[in-house]
């Protein structure tokens, strides 16, 4: 990535998504998994995006690289990453994008890596092939960045195959494998999902130090509200392939906008004081090969009225940085 | 015994039907646990000529009493799943013994057969754990079958069941595993596990595998039922959220072994054992301005081989010391039924630490706990 940038990308947003949907086509059905989703994410800004499984979440986020199947894959709207247009690239565009410019921490580091290959070799891979640099500058870098990554013995663990390594270190190695042609833009899908706790925050504590040192914009993923508010500026709630709320963090927490953003903060154990029951979301989330045509979480809503039925809510604002698809929700 | 007697043990379901012996009985423990030990070996190198053991579960000892819910909480590789295989008799243990309502398991007093009938559990995988050539009437009424109930009462009896896990029968009784959701599922493996109406209920990480939303259902079904039934249930969980929210008292394990085990309010706000601090302050803060700065431990768990002489935690312990590499601590007092295996705890230990609130700081004796 020598050429010179087209435009002045230090104001423009890094991520600039309007009216996505995808859709994928299986066996019969065709499955609604993102239905119109706006999203931007500013340079240097850390959003999570918080849902249920099958909310849409990840899907949404792999289309940013077009890393979803593209045979079975159906998108509208468009896409733009740090100035580039993904769903026009061609592939060799994408590639060279892939990595240096927008790079990706999967949940399970063990699948995400190639078993065949040592740690090392796969870093010093990706170094070599986005800044054609020699191997032994390659290989230099790599012990660098696991060194910034906190992995101790980092010359050791390079000569690893990753069955070799544990569950925190991986998912290290994971992170330096991304950061490796210094990304100016981070998606995590889950990183801690499959730690222990006590390894869970020591990837948190790191993610957000690597995110404030190295300027980078950060789409977390997760279905953790405890992940969102250590380390999130803003978040946006998925639901049925829907962002029904935008939210400064503190202002999500103390005060959600949206009834599904109310149940989940609510069904937090840490919400019900001792020997109280917990807040329950009654019902189950809706399928996705035949949502309706109003609020797709209208089945399960306390609040739910007549006009919630006939058209999907448009998003309401009641102040500036927030936004909710409710009908409940005063606009500003 | 004597500090056992003063346990707060919050009793349900005998409101109504208290006699007059039932204090009794509570002292006797439900399930006593004695001394477990468990080691794998592991399978590498040519020919699987490897020596190396992993102890799984290395001398694990508790009582858990009529009526209480006593969660297991740990880090993977703590042996927590283990343990409820073994206590489920689903492996064998290679040394110590199990005793149900005061009667040695598999013993004639207690033969296997009758155990798990008053045993049942509910697994992770929803899935996995029903038979997908069931129905959900049919998973449900099998072990009353197997143990003698004849088909139409069995059926009948899954139909009540049904409806008391909250899924109407009419609807859900025929319906195969795959037709259902997870929380779905859940249920039925619920409602299954209590068909036998066991005594006690082992839930092996019951919630993990749901959805927020729905593990709120699925834990507030669960306590319903506690009551209602009276069982007792043995939660398995890395969640200490779920765990807080569900037990009485609280055990935890650490590489085989247990580390602290007490109340849940002395756990929780009064942790005796460096590793229970540690996990419990590794919990995300939900409070977006107190966000955690430094994380509370280093390092991952180590592997279970490295198991030696001295205190298991002592590698990622901040008040390690060289007494650590050499005493395996035992479970010692610090407070009315609330044990901790850490030198710390032990004023006599030679610690530099020592934790001065401690009352009556001699170690435990073999089976009192």
């Amino acid at each position: 990535m020598t050429q010179p940038r087209k435009t002045n990308l230090e104001t423009e947003m890094l991520v600039n998504v309007r009216d996505l949907a995808v859709t994928f086509a299986t066996g019969g059905s065709t499955i609604n998994a993102v239905n119109g989703v706006d999203l931007d994410l500013a340079p240097r800004e850390t959003l999570c995006i918080l849902g249920e499984s099958g909310s849409g979440k990840s899907v949404l986020l792999r289309s940013l690289m077009r890393l979803n199947p593209a045979r079975r894959t159906h998108v509208t709207g468009s896409i733009v990453v740090c100035g580039h247009d993904i769903q026009r690239a061609p592939e060799r565009e994408l590639a060279d994008l892939r990595g240096s410019v927008v790079a990706m921490v999967f949940q399970e580091p063990l699948t995400a890596f190639d078993p065949v290959f040592t740690i090392g070799r796969q870093i010093s891979e990706t170094i070599m092939r986005h800044e054609g640099v020699s191997r032994g500058d390659a290989d230099r870098r790599a012990v660098e960045l696991l060194e910034l990554v906190q992995v101790p013995m980092a010359r050791q663990r390079l000569a690893m195959y990753p069955f070799e390594l544990s569950g925190g270190l991986r998912q290290r190695a994971m992170i330096a494998m991304a950061l490796s042609c210094r990304p100016r833009l981070l998606l995590a899908d889950e990183p801690t999902t499959a730690l222990d706790a006590t390894v869970q925050i020591q990837i948190i504590v790191l993610l957000r130090r690597l995110q404030q040192e190295l300027g980078m914009g950060l789409i977390l993923v997760t279905h953790d509200i405890g992940v969102a508010t250590e380390t999130a500026d803003r978040v946006a709630v998925m639901y049925a392939g829907r962002i029904v709320e935008q939210s400064p963090i503190a202002e999500f927490v103390a005060n959600p906008l949206h009834p599904y953003s109310r149940g989940l903060l609510g069904a937090t154990i840490e919400a019900a004081k001792d020997g109280n029951r917990l807040k329950t979301i009654m019902g189950a989330p809706p399928d996705l090969s035949r949502l309706p045509p109003g609020c797709a979480f209208l089945p399960r809503c306390e609040r739910a009225v007549a006009e919630c039925r006939s058209v999907m809510p448009s998003l309401r604002s009641p102040s500036v940085g927030r936004a909710a698809r409710c009908v409940h929700v005063e606009r500003e | 015994m004597s500090e056992q007697l003063t346990l707060p043990i919050r009793r349900y379901g005998q409101a109504t039907n208290a006699r007059i012996g039932e204090i009794e009985k509570a002292v006797q423990p439900l399930l006593s646990v004695r001394n477990l030990v468990r080691h794998f070996r592991l399978k590498r190198g040519m020919f699987n000529l490897s020596r190396q053991v992993i102890p799984a579960v290395d001398g694990v000892s508790f009582d858990l009493f009529d009526g209480e819910t006593l969660g297991v909480v740990g880090e993977s590789g703590c042996g927590k799943s283990t343990l409820s295989r073994l206590i489920m008799a689903l492996i064998e243990p290679q040394a110590g013994e199990i005793a149900f309502d005061g009667k040695l398991v598999g013993s004639r007093d207690m033969p296997l057969k009758e155990f798990r009938r008053q045993v049942q559990i509910v697994f992770q995988d929803s899935y996995s754990s029903l038979n997908p050539r069931l129905t959900v009437e049919q998973s449900i009424a099998f072990a009353p079958r197997v143990h003698g109930t004849d088909r139409r009462e069995a059926i009948a009896a899954a139909w009540d069941l049904l409806d008391r896990v909250g899924l109407r029968p009419d609807q859900f009784a025929r319906r195969y595993p795959h037709q259902l959701s997870g929380g779905q599922r859940q249920r039925i493996n619920i409602a299954r596990a209590l068909a036998l109406r066991p005594k006690l209920i082992i839930l092996d990480e019951p919630v993990s595998a749901l959805d927020k939303s729905v593990e709120a259902q699925v834990l507030n079904l669960l306590k319903d039922l506690r009551a209602e039934f009276g069982v007792s249930y043995l939660l398995v969980s890395h969640d200490l959220n779920v765990v807080r929210y569900m037990s009485d008292r609280i055990l935890v394990m650490y590489l085989g072994r247990v580390s602290e085990i007490g109340p849940v309010q002395a756990i929780y706000s009064d942790p005796a054992h460096p590793y229970t601090s540690a996990l419990l302050a590794s919990r995300p803060s939900l409070d977006p301005m107190a966000r955690h700065t430094e994380p509370p431990l280093i390092g991952d768990p180590p592997g279970l081989d490295a198991a030696d002489a001295g205190c298991r935690f002592r590698t990622r312990c901040r008040s390690a010391e060289p007494l650590c590499h050499q005493i395996v601590p035992k479970l010692t007092a610090v407070s009315d039924g609330h044990w901790s295996a850490c030198l710390m705890a032990d004023r006599n230990s030679g610690h530099s630490k020592t934790i001065m609130r401690t009352r009556s700081a001699a170690p435990m004796e073999e089976g009192s706990r």
